[in-house]
């Protein structure tokens, strides 16, 4: 049995001397992954790793080792060889001493017993997920199902010492019906067969909800966004709420500042560390500074970016518990919810698109927020508040702040997405945005 | 890293574990570890074990892998100089000089931000299955990054990450010649910056730079040509083909002047090897030949399922990854005209050198580059720079309208990236400049 607690203490305990900062990040997990294609799994693949991350700062001198190792001996001896590296840098322009320890409320409700069960007989869940798409009128199916059992551990030389065991569920399916598709997905901690029977339903709904062919012109449209396009766009958006991305140019915060309107009233964004259902939940950041949920975006306002302790030094703020030890990230995020109906998506849009995937985000300029992301599976034409068919696959050509300032209302429910495309597990509903720029290719 | 010339910090990593890959029941399984004791190998072993043949039920047929010549071989990459003589000092005093040089090279713009990165790693792996295959390989790698933001108060900001990459020693630094490489670069790009243009409305010839054709060569005829997309097991993720395997042999995608080559065995390239990881030769595979699709990449699933054998394009990331098959270096061959000629008998026109931009649907059919540097072409000659001009053609539109093939062949590095996990791989793509007929451009929505 590994205990990465007590490695982390080892390491600290070995190098702090040396150092005069020393982080060190542990984690094992015992995880099994299985992958569907044409309805029948392609392969089953399985990890039992240990990972070790340790910061090093000296005269502050920043180095960050990370070792697929598990012995503590051989990472002690491996960060030993790269002293000569850090001695050899030059200050770090983010050096901050780690921070002080502060007390730290554990998060309860991490451990579902059923996940680490099913970790070697996935093969229940994983039927039930591919019965409902089929069940739903779907040909084929597509997706994964990834069950997870992980441990964690924080031990800094300033004398934090944090550790947390949870589970996590990662199920995602493309259902397919002739020509047309269905995406849906679920993270969380829990192995809530209910939820995962819904991805493969929710799939199997969109491959089937037409079979019509539709057309349609480039330009400006309303458009209803399913939980994972949401998912995808506010990755982005969370990504880019990182101090280290303002600093590094990889963001369209570093145009705005603190209280500046970047986004609708309507719309508000969490990083929610603490809500336990969510796979990346965590009461501690990489440096040990307790997590708290804290909104990026409150009614429209850009309320905090994401720190550690260098950033937070820079920028003159306050570290945030969202250490990354030299990027800070979102853990999990939220969206807030409003008055649109999904039971009738089409009624409520009147006239536009509603689309149910995307993938290929990608930024021409990170700092203007000038991107394209391109549609997959259902795409809707919708003409007086009925379907009248699917387009095919089309492209969002944008601006990601337009995209915040344009929207309309938002579902009543919240999604728990986490799949290929949406990396921090996030809670989203459908998004109304009204004069979305969607392109069309030259044939 | 460094962001302008001060540090940011360092990182170093070091991986070793065991990936083992069964067949069991007629389903397949995969574990990772880490943990090397004998103890926890056999864990390992049982977990890809028990787990596949939980699963094994809901398969249809067994997975059964095409009988191949595999390998039994040892090879490595030949340094003319050492990784470890590449010191922090010369890595700090490169960041510092490329700063300088972007600094030096703007006259009106400001450069608020940039970003700079050296890597440098090796890669040794050992292949070993029950079929006899054994392949140990020693592979060393550098890789050289700069994001450079440019910055304008009434045209706004523009954006370049400039990337080199290659399978080699330290020396690569020197090969690549980088300060003058953004001496020459970043002027044009403020040019672009502050005076570019708008491309013209109506559908005009466009010469595509190697860069941009290289991009394009590694998302519409690499990708849409694995075969396991083909078959669909990429569907829930990269997505599927428009490439049907009745296609292959006879479908036409293209002119007759496009032969797009993928191969491994380049070298110094980023994504070399000369067996893949399943144990079988690499060997160049013609994806598109004079214009038809031809021959997919093939691991020795596929390649059973297609009745052929595997042509080498299995390829793992690490220990912790399951081969599957990937691209190495992917191209457009070349053909015998200079750029003057490309250019000579435009009358109005656009050539697009570099790109920032990029996506394709998930059949690799509907795809859109976005223009970085990029000029007009005003009788047979570059004119004015142009501003963000998209190109959002279809597959088939592009490789249509390919009327003449530059002669110098250029490539690029990336990191593609595939599966489930993730895995991203080295690769290089690339290619000659291309003129494309008559084709519409489109602007950035403002």
């Amino acid at each position: 049995m590994i205990d990465p607690l007590q490695i982390a203490e080892d390491v600290v305990r070995k190098l702090k001397k040396e150092f005069d900062d020393v982080s060190a990040i542990i984690n094992w997990r015992n995880s099994v992954m299985v992958k569907l294609w044409n309805t029948e799994p392609s392969v089953t693949q399985s990890w039992i790793n240990t990972e070790a991350t340790i910061y090093l700062a000296k005269n502050k001198r920043v180095l960050q080792v990370s070792l697929s190792i598990q012995d503590p001996e051989k990472i002690i001896d491996n960060v030993k060889k790269s002293i000569t590296t850090l001695e050899r840098l030059e200050e770090s322009e983010l050096y901050a001493p780690l921070p002080e320890p502060k007390p730290w409320e554990p998060l309860e409700g991490l451990m579902d017993k059923a996940v680490i069960k099913a970790i070697d007989s996935p093969k229940e869940p994983a039927q039930e997920m591919i019965d409902a798409a089929l069940q739903e009128g779907a040909d084929r199916v597509a997706g994964t199902l990834t069950l997870s059992h992980e441990r964690r551990a924080v031990a800094t030389s300033k004398g934090f010492s944090g550790f947390e065991e949870g589970t996590s569920v990662e199920a995602y399916l493309r259902a397919f019906k002739g020509p047309m598709s269905g995406h849906w997905s679920f993270g969380s901690r829990y192995l809530d067969l209910r939820a995962i029977r819904k991805v493969g339903s929710k799939a199997g709904y969109f491959a089937s909800i037409t079979t019509n062919k539709a057309d349609y012109e480039p330009g400006k449209y309303d458009v209803i966004l399913s939980p994972l396009v949401v998912g995808n766009l506010m990755n982005y958006v969370g990504f880019m709420a990182s101090a280290a991305a303002v600093l590094m140019g990889y963001s369209i915060f570093a145009k705005f500042k603190p209280g500046d309107q970047v986004g609708d009233e309507k719309l508000t964004l969490d990083d929610v560390p603490r809500d336990s259902e969510l796979p990346s939940s965590a009461a501690f950041d990489d440096e040990g500074t307790p997590t708290y949920n804290k909104p990026i975006i409150e009614k429209g306002i850009l309320k905090n970016l994401l720190h550690n302790s260098g950033t937070a030094r820079k920028m003159g703020a306050k570290p945030t518990g969202n250490a990354g030890l030299v990027f800070p990230t979102p853990w999990n995020l939220k969206i807030s919810t409003g008055g649109l109906n999904e039971d009738n998506l089409p009624k409520e849009l009147e006239n536009g698109l509603i689309i149910n995937n995307n993938w290929y985000t990608r930024l021409q300029n990170y700092v203007e927020g000038v991107f394209s992301t391109v549609s997959r599976d259902a795409c809707l034409l919708v003409k007086n508040g009925k379907i009248i068919g699917d387009v095919g696959r089309v492209r969002i050509a944008d601006k990601l702040d337009r995209i915040m300032k344009n929207v309309s209302d938002l579902g009543r429910a919240l999604y728990m997405i986490r799949w290929w495309e949406v990396r921090t597990p996030t809670k989203a509903p459908y998004v109304l945005i009204e004069d979305v720029n969607i392109t069309k290719p030259f044939a | 890293m460094m962001r302008g010339d001060r540090v940011i910090g360092a990182s170093t990593e070091a991986k070793e574990g065991v990936g083992i890959r069964v067949i069991v029941g007629g389903s397949l399984g995969f574990a990772a570890t880490n943990n090397l004791s004998k103890e926890g190998i056999k864990k390992a072993l049982n977990a890809a074990i028990v787990r596949a043949k939980n699963v094994s039920s809901l398969r249809k047929a067994p997975i059964v892998f095409s009988a191949d010549y595999l390998g039994k071989v040892s090879y490595s990459v030949t340094l003319k100089k050492r990784l470890e003589d590449l010191s922090v000092e010369e890595r700090l005093k490169l960041g510092k000089e490329l700063w300088k040089e972007v600094q030096s090279s703007v006259k009106e713009a400001k450069v608020p931000i940039t970003m700079f990165e050296v890597s440098t790693s090796l890669e040794e792996k050992l292949i070993m299955n029950s079929d006899g295959g054994q392949i140990h390989s020693l592979i060393p790698r550098v890789n050289v990054g700069l994001n450079v933001v440019l910055l304008s108060t009434n045209r706004g900001s523009l954006q370049r990450m400039i990337e080199l990459g290659g399978s080699g020693g330290a020396e690569l630094i020197d090969h690549w010649e980088v300060r003058d490489k953004i001496r020459d670069e970043v002027p044009k790009l403020e040019n672009v910056l502050l005076k570019g243009v708008e491309p013209p409305k109506e559908p005009v010839d466009l010469v595509a730079g190697s860069e941009v054709v290289g991009l394009i060569v590694h998302e519409s005829a690499g990708h849409p040509m694995e075969a396991d997309r083909i078959l669909g097991r990429e569907a829930a993720q990269a997505g599927e083909s428009f490439v049907k395997p009745e296609m292959i042999g006879s479908f036409r995608i293209g002119s007759d002047l496009v032969t797009v080559v993928e191969d491994p065995t380049i070298p110094g390239s980023s994504g070399y090897y000369l067996f893949d990881d399943e144990g079988v030769p690499a060997r160049p595979r013609y994806l598109y030949k004079e214009g038809v699709i031809n021959e997919p990449l093939h691991n020795r699933h596929t390649a059973k399922i297609f009745n052929t054998t595997s042509n080498g394009a299995a390829r793992a990331m690490d220990y912790n990854s399951e081969p599957i098959i990937r691209m190495s270096n992917t191209y457009f061959r070349p053909g015998t005209s200079s750029f003057e000629e490309l250019l000579e008998d435009i009358q109005l026109g656009v050539f697009m050198k570099s790109y920032m931009e990029w996506n394709i649907d998930d059949m690799r059919w509907n795809m859109r580059f976005v223009g970085l540097e990029a000029y007009m072409i005003r009788k047979g000659e570059l004119a004015e720079p142009v501003k963000n001009p998209v190109l959002e053609v279809t597959t088939k539109g592009f490789y249509s309208r390919v009327t003449d093939v530059g002669k110098e062949l250029r490539f690029y590095p990336g990191m593609c990236g595939k599966g489930e996990p993730g895995q991203g791989v080295p690769v290089w793509f690339g290619g000659p400049d291309l003129k494309i007929s008559k084709i519409r451009l489109g602007v950035i929505s403002k």
